[in-house]
């Protein structure tokens, strides 16, 4: 029953004058999805029922229901019945070919006919989009939580820690994150700019917790001061702010850590008490913080009031002979930096005449910068790495990008197929707004595919990929709305990208000439598509050789010689409390009676661990130097079988003996053994001439006794460093007991045994030697295990690309080469004629390649203090590794057609 | 019997249109239906039901005129048609002969 248009009344054309309305968006919402012919009726039901629900119900509530009633007729049954309303306008033409639903319909139907008639094509262009956007979001996440700290902090503009440079002359010798503890307060009585300071010192690692007879070391424990909880944005879950952290003995735990070790929050007014080997301290809780964030890199599970430092750790105030706690500054809001840096370099001359500080200089950072742009000694925590995040971010994209390439070449390539039913739009009248308009939406449609699947793949490497970049537990992928603001980003960036320009080609054809059918073979956009395949081949060749370069520089550092034998070596951490120097001895001896013990060494640290963890001093110089340095010299007191144990070797001189009398305690006759480094450093020449040598030790006399090799402390990723030996025979951080091969398990057992009977009240904490040394090389690994995997994904995606273009360039020429078969070519004619194309595109990338890369690789390995020379093999290898990728993935199918009978080519219309 | 099935709320939307017949229009249905149901009733829900019943020609409807009040918007008012007054009749005798089929009615 077809009713008569009715023209449109305007909403409020016969109200009463100032009664309420009801929503006028929504009226607007339900215009959209209502048939016309409907809109009158509906609307006056609906405002009707508004004007009731205002009298009965109010207007605000009404004006709610109203919207609910709308949004409620937006349901199917309008929207068909609209749809199917809407062919029969009185101007057909009228309405814009985009909102225009046959057309819609058609082009989705085509569409949809194309993904299912090609599925080789689809495969790849799907297969390589989704990896490209996977790859793509998974390191955007990663870059963006390595951009993201101190993020949480509203104040972290503000916030600056100080740290200090040690200067030979003017240049620096070592930069140091820790500074003098009374730089703080005084920075702020001297210092406009500063409103307030708080110090921190770590203790990782380093106290113990006795709860009942349990112990148990607190992993990250800070000493603050109290203005630590506003400048670092901590609030208070229980306790109060009022006198935080004025006494000595208070502490602050967080949410996790009082759930552990009270499974309650209500903590407040209860004790921990610390044991040490010298007192214990009986600390008061106070408070309760939530978690430190894992993006900052001031992380910790307790923190206590600075002032127990000086009442039970022995700290002075005014004690400038020690840096060893971090200094951070707030600054008064809309401080100019520069004008800060100006100040604060005054600051620091003034330290230098008052003789607080000698040769050296304190400097500022913004925190913001400590993560990715420190790297100065003493971090708190491993620092990222800046140029490795940028790195890695232009390799995603490169990934991405060659991705966008697979498909604008396939597409393109494939125009001609759908040339004719380009032309016979046109015909029928389409514009070319509308074909672009149509292949636009086919690209949309494949992007969108492509989305899902990568969504569906970063799902599947999500955990592979925390694990692999090294991911705190508390990174998240999906929850973040971020990344579904980055999926959306890259769909649009990869429509754009991949579909205007096959959009411009295929909207090109002249209707004529294509449905003439004389269409030759056109070479209409055959350089842009060539050079996109070169760039292709080009990025894939640079990451290859970088992968290689990545490979063996990683691989080469582990062949090196570090100086040290660390096999079947077990470490044991000294014993908590204090025990006594028979304890010590008997444990010695305990292990040395064992059979498979080979020898026991007690020393400060041992190799692997960061040298933060030995002590540093800086000016330490031979008696009669003419010449004073300034160097930063690592000291550690070993007693006498370490030397042999770590397998040492002695170049000069004695080795500490029994007789020597041990370390500081000793003011007249202080033993040293020194490394090569250091005696380059004190310029003395060979190391026989170094032994008996006289050394200012902080005011007192100390003889060399004698020189060892250098040793690789750290990774030989770092220089050697100067290193200073005293001899101590206490057990006080660290045991290495050497086994005689045989049986790890048992070795940990016979250990443990005997650990526990001389230290019954302590945690057994052990590592082998090796594995903790080897953990210096995760960042290195890490690095070549995200950037390999990369490069994998890269080369996957240009193989991709390479075999349909070859499955394509094949198709086309069938029938040539059946003719030139049967004229006589032979099968290693038609094979060189079929890759000559894409042989001449290796070569090319090669060509632009090689030179880039040699460039990249200088600078990658400039990072590194020993590194791999650079030989042809490492060019020519991966060159040749593309060489043979590109002819495997063009292979199958040229030989194929090489082989063909052409009787079935010839036949084949 | 073979007619066009009738869901239950269409059923009632017919029945109540009958007994507003030929002032039955989409709200004053929906009010109605709230009042002796007691069932929450949707607008949006009545008016399909009843294009759905003008399609299937149990009702027909025309556009009243024009008042003051929904903004001068007119009606469309609903009555039923003949069809659909048969239908509710054998709708109605299957229910009786339904109920008269029960053996023994006892509400325990």
């Amino acid at each position: 029953m077809a009713q008569p248009p009715h023209p449109l009344l305007p909403p409020n054309d016969h109200s009463s004058g100032g009664a309420p309305l009801p929503p006028a968006w929504a009226d607007r919402l339900l215009r959209l999805f209502c048939p016309e012919d409907l809109q009158e009726e509906l609307l006056g039901d609906l405002h009707e029922q508004f004007e009731q629900q205002v009298v009965e119900l109010g207007e605000p509530t009404a004006r709610r229901l109203y919207v609910g009633q709308v949004i409620r007729f937006c349901r199917p049954y309008f929207i068909i019945r609209q749809l199917r309303a809407r062919p029969m306008p009185e101007n057909p033409y009228s309405s814009p070919f985009f909102l225009s639903p046959l057309m819609i319909r058609n082009y989705l139907k085509i569409a949809l006919r194309i993904v299912r008639k090609d599925n080789t094509f689809t495969l790849i262009n799907l297969a390589g989009l989704a990896t490209g956007l996977a790859v793509a979001l998974l390191i955007v996440q990663y870059v963006r939580f390595e951009l993201s700290y101190e993020k949480t902090n509203p104040l972290a503009n503000q916030i600056v820690r100080l740290t200090m440079d040690y200067l030979n002359g003017e240049t620096v010798d070592a930069q140091d994150a820790e500074t003098y503890n009374p730089i703080g307060p005084k920075a702020k009585r001297e210092m406009n700019e500063v409103v307030n300071y708080t110090r921190a010192k770590p203790f990782s690692k380093r106290l113990t917790i006795q709860l009942g007879d349990t112990y148990s070391v607190v992993d990250k424990a800070l000493a603050v001061d109290s203005s630590f909880f506003s400048m670092f944005n901590y609030p208070l879950i229980r306790g109060s702010r009022n006198h935080l952290f004025t006494r000595p003995r208070q502490a602050v735990l967080t949410k996790t850590m009082a759930l552990t070790y009270f499974k309650t929050l209500d903590v407040v007014g209860k004790t921990l008490k610390i044991s040490r080997p010298e007192n214990s301290i009986l600390l008061e809780i106070v408070g309760v913080v939530p978690d430190s964030p894992i993006n900052t890199h001031l992380k910790f599970d307790m923190v206590f009031s600075y002032p127990t430092l000086q009442a039970d750790f022995g700290q002075k105030e005014e004690d400038w002979n020690g840096n060893n706690l971090y200094t951070y500054l707030q600054l008064a809001e809309n401080t100019d930096y520069t004008k800060f840096t100006k100040s604060l370099s005054a600051f620091s001359n003034r330290l230098l005449q008052e003789k607080k500080i000698t040769n050296e200089r304190v400097i500022g950072q913004k925190i913001g910068d400590i993560h990715l742009y420190s790297h100065k000694t003493y971090e708190i925590e491993p620092n990222g790495d800046a140029k490795s995040v940028y790195f890695l971010m232009g390799v995603a994209f490169l990934v991405l990008l060659s991705a966008f390439v697979n498909y604008v070449n396939l597409t393109t390539a494939k125009a001609l197929d759908r040339a004719k039913e380009v032309g016979m739009r046109k015909v029928i009248g389409s514009t070319l707004a509308q074909i672009r308009a149509q292949i636009f939406l086919e690209t949309v449609l494949i992007n969108g595919i492509a989305g899902a699947l990568a969504v569906g793949l970063v799902a599947a490497l999500r955990s592979v990929f925390i694990e692999v970049a090294g991911l705190p537990d508390g990174f998240t992928v999906f929850g973040d709305i971020f990344f579904w603001e980055s999926l959306v980003v890259f769909l649009v960036l990869s429509s754009c990208l991949s579909g205007i320009y096959p959009a411009f080609v295929l909207s090109s054809f002249e209707p004529i000439t294509v449905l003439k059918g004389n269409l030759s073979r056109s070479t209409k956009g055959l350089f842009l598509r060539k050079s996109l395949a070169v760039f292709q081949l080009t990025i894939t060749l640079i990451l290859l050789i970088q992968t290689f370069t990545v490979y063996q520089q990683v691989a080469f550092l582990r062949k090196q010689n570090l100086g040290l034998r660390m096999d079947h070596t077990l470490v044991v951490k000294a014993p908590v409390g204090a025990n006594s120097e028979q304890a010590y001895e008997s444990f010695r001896q305990m292990l040395l009676s064992q059979s498979q013990v080979r020898s026991v060494a007690y020393s400060n640290t041992v190799p692997g661990l960061e040298s933060s963890q030995m002590g540093t001093s800086t000016g330490i110089n031979l008696s009669d130097a003419v010449k004073k340095t300034y160097y930063n010299y690592y000291l550690t007191p070993i007693d006498t079988s370490f030397i042999d144990l770590m397998g040492i070797q002695l170049l000069a001189g004695k080795n500490f003996d029994a007789t020597t009398r041990y370390g500081l305690s000793d003011t007249t006759d202080r033993q040293l053994i020194v490394n090569e480094e250091t005696l380059r450093l004190w310029e003395i020449p060979t190391p026989q001439q170094a032994i008996g040598k006289r050394v200012d030790l902080w005011g007192h006399q100390a003889t060399i006794r004698g020189v060892v090799k250098n040793y690789h402390y750290e990774s030989p990723k770092s220089a050697f460093i100067p290193i200073i030996l005293l001899y101590s025979p206490h057990f006080s951080s660290f045991a290495s007991v050497k086994f005689a091969g045989g049986n790890a398990e048992e070795h940990l057992a016979t250990l443990k045994r005997i650990y526990e009977a001389n230290f019954p009240h302590s945690p057994f904490s052990y590592f082998f030697l090796d594995s903790e040394y080897d953990k210096q090389y995760k960042a290195d690994d890490r690095f070549q295990q995200v950037f390999s995997s990369l490069t994998g994904f890269a080369i996957l995606i240009s193989c991709l690309g390479l075999f349909g273009l070859a499955t394509f360039t094949v198709s086309k020429r069938t029938k040539e080469i059946g003719i030139r078969k049967v004229i006589g070519a032979s099968t290693t004619n038609l094979l060189v004629l079929l890759s000559k194309d894409f042989i001449r595109t290796v070569w090319l990338s090669i060509l632009i390649g090689l030179p880039v890369t040699y460039f990249l690789v200088n600078n990658w390995l400039a990072n590194y203090a020993t590194r791999i020379e650079l030989s042809w093999w490492l060019f020519a290898g991966p060159a040749l590794l593309v060489f043979l990728l590109v002819l495997l993935s063009i292979g199958s199918k040229t030989i194929a057609s090489a082989l063909m009978n052409p009787v079935n080519s010839l036949r084949s219309e | 019997m073979s007619r066009t099935y009738l869901g239950e709320f269409e059923e009632l939307v017919l029945l109540t249109v009958a007994i507003l017949n030929g002032s039955a229009y989409g709200l004053n249905i929906a009010d109605e239906l709230k009042q002796r149901t007691h069932r929450s009733i949707n607008l949006s829900g009545v008016h399909v039901a009843l294009y759905r019943l003008e399609d299937k020609g149990f009702v027909k409807s025309e556009l009243g005129g024009a008042t003051a009040a929904r903004g001068g918007r007119r009606k469309r008012l609903f009555s039923i048609t003949a069809y659909g007054k048969q239908t509710l009749d054998e709708l109605r005798q299957v229910r009786n002969d339904l109920w008269e089929a029960i053996p023994n009615l006892s509400f325990s």
